[in-house]
């Protein structure tokens, strides 16, 4: 065999060797923080809320950063859009037991011009200030990622999480009494049913109250999601076929349409568990601290010991 | 043959080397094997340094840091018989506020000036690397090789005498972060593949090399002493951090990377690259023997 195709054959499985994806637990530490474009996007089918449930279930402060204004999400024209996107984002936050949301407010879906280092900078004095052990959000490196948004926030928080820790990034900050802070994890997220997205190294076990908190703060968006308009057309083209939803007799669409979103989240986490050999879970690219330095992974793992 | 002298390759000519690097270590942890042995065998070697470091160093001020980085990329360069550095002098890690555009047109003008037969740059589509700037300059890197050769691109080089010029080999480098890096992604004809090169004769020079870059090199110890310190953690080689730990840490660094590059080949040491050589331009049915 030519060494190219005895590539091919090892290079495939990122899982481990029973075939499923290894189930990493939290790494020690006391804050993590979200950084995201949108108001959703932690708790959409494929990611983060699980994650953020458990790391509050851990003991975790979390954070949520939100980058745009979510203007365009929803019916009611761009500054109402904005101010019901936010409240809604807020008790999102809070099902999921987060600390804080922080609006940066660049505009929806305009954020591919944007002047990429000045996000950055936002997203470092921020660091500096919750200092926290890990950071979450899009994947950059994903691919057939449409959102222009969701790239662009993603390779500014890809550099700001380790350069917040860096003496002569924006120095001014010492005048705060901010010190450089790095974090040293990242869990990145893409959807993986357009095209390739990203191909996960982890599974994170999730818990049945977990997923049930990550059901109902996505619910909580109803300017965008469970929304009745949804369930009736569901009904509607049921109905065309001769066919219909027994757990849907005699409730109102508003009612059914949290019932689908319920369904769909529970079905996805399933099937992420099922990935991993666990009953529920989300799947990520996992960064761990020393990754930055590959010739020395192994070298690392034999030579560091603990005090 | 006919094809491929009348695209500028004659078979004898000792090949030109141009090297495209973001940061100044970049180049030389991912190629600086391969480009040592193509400098010893005759290549002309002429690197292109795009940003000025100015972030990468511990308790130094910038001022302070560019002109060590300086001295130290000539002095790595030296050892691995790059004949000159070309700086641009982009502020390090902030290439996501430069012009795109700007960065091509500079690298199209030093193309066209070298009219290297070989290019070494970047790869954009390495996964999960946190340095961005190696993105931002590999992309940019990536349109020069294809527009120097492009006749409407930059008219006002024309008129200063330079000529398109197109460079046959091409070389995308990475670090080994992508755990996907070996799988082509297509056949040659269309995507450049992966290559293996055995670098053990020039292992040394390598990490002569990198060990040129004191600056950075000490960050790099200092930072990883000091996050396994504030974790419960020791490495008995930075029990003290000074230049011979630091040197000896770099050295496991380019072993490690040269073993992690040859698992699975032949070689004992190895660089991993992308690869689009004549097969990537001219698929194999559209080339004539001699
Ligand atoms: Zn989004």
């Amino acid at each position: 065999m030519r060494p190219i195709l005895l590539f091919l054959l090892l290079a495939l499985p990122v899982a481990s060797a029973d075939g499923k994806l290894p189930l990493k637990p939290l790494p020690k530490g006391k804050v993590a923080m979200v950084i995201q474009p949108h108001h959703d996007d932690h708790t959409t089918d494929y990611g983060m809320g699980g994650l953020i449930a458990r790391f509050v279930d851990e003991g975790y402060d979390v954070y949520y950063v939100r980058a745009s204004n979510d203007e365009k999400d929803g019916p009611h024209g761009y500054p109402r859009n904005d101010m019901v996107n936010y409240r809604e984002a807020v008790a999102a936050a809070k099902v999921l037991g987060m600390k804080k949301v922080i609006s940066l407010n660049w505009r929806n879906d305009y954020m591919n011009p944007i002047p990429l280092n000045e996000l950055r900078n936002q997203i470092i004095l921020l660091i500096r200030k919750y200092k926290p052990d890990v950071v979450i959000g899009h994947n950059p490196w994903e691919h057939y990622q449409k959102n222009p948004d969701h790239r662009n926030v993603g390779r500014a928080m890809a550099e700001a999480w380790w350069m917040a820790g860096l003496d002569n990034v924006l120095p001014e900050h010492k005048l705060l009494g901010m010190e450089p802070h790095q974090a040293w994890y990242l869990y990145g997220k893409a959807r993986l049913d357009w095209g390739l997205g990203q191909r996960p190294n982890i599974a994170v076990e999730l818990n049945a109250e977990q997923v049930r908190r990550k059901q109902t703060a996505y619910e909580t968006h109803r300017n965008v999601y469970a929304n009745p308009a949804s369930a009736r057309a569901y009904k509607a083209a049921l109905a065309r076929e001769n066919l219909h939803v027994p757990e849907w007799e005699n409730i109102d669409d508003q009612t059914a349409a949290v019932m689908m979103e319920e369904w769909h989240m529970d079905w996805i986490s399933r099937q992420r568990g099922a990935q991993a050999g666990v009953r529920y879970a989300e799947d990520y690219y996992f960064l761990d601290e020393f990754d930055y330095l590959p010739g020395l992974q192994d070298y690392l793992a034999r030579e560091v010991k603990r005090r | 043959m006919f094809l491929l002298s009348a695209l500028g390759i004659a078979a004898a000519q000792q090949p030109v080397v141009l090297v495209v690097t973001a940061d100044a270590p970049d180049y030389v942890l991912a190629a600086g094997g391969t480009i040592a042995g193509m400098a010893a065998t005759g290549a002309a070697v002429h690197l292109v340094r795009v940003t000025n470091d100015e972030k990468d160093s511990w308790k130094l001020s910038p001022e302070e840091t560019i002109r060590r980085a300086t001295e130290e990329s000539l002095a790595a360069a030296k050892i691995l018989g790059v004949r000159d550095v070309h700086a641009l002098g982009y502020r390090g890690y902030d290439l996501g506020g430069v012009s795109f555009t700007e960065i091509r047109d500079r690298l199209i003008f030093l193309i066209r000036h070298y009219k290297p037969t070989v290019m070494f740059i970047p790869n954009p589509y390495t996964e999960f690397d946190r340095v961005v700037d190696r993105f931002y300059t590999g992309r940019a890197a990536e349109d020069a090789w294809r527009a120097a050769a492009l006749e409407n691109y930059q008219p006002p080089y024309a008129d200063a005498g330079m000529r398109p010029h197109l460079t046959p080999e091409l070389y995308y480098y990475a670090q080994p972060h992508d755990p996907y890096r070996r799988e082509p992604e297509s056949t040659a004809t269309f995507v450049p593949q992966p290559k293996f090169v055995d670098i053990a004769a020039q292992l040394d020079r390598k990490i002569r090399a990198a060990q040129a870059f004191s600056t950075s090199n000490e960050n790099m110890a200092r930072r990883l002493a000091e996050r396994l310190a504030s974790t419960g953690r020791t490495l008995p080689l930075l029990a003290t951090v000074n230049d011979g730990s630091i040197a000896k840490l770099v050295e496991e660094n380019v072993r490690g990377l040269a073993a992690v590059n040859a698992k699975e080949t032949p070689h004992r040491a190895a660089e991993e690259f992308r690869y689009a050589g004549v097969e990537f331009r001219i698929p194999r049915k559209y080339r004539s023997a001699r």
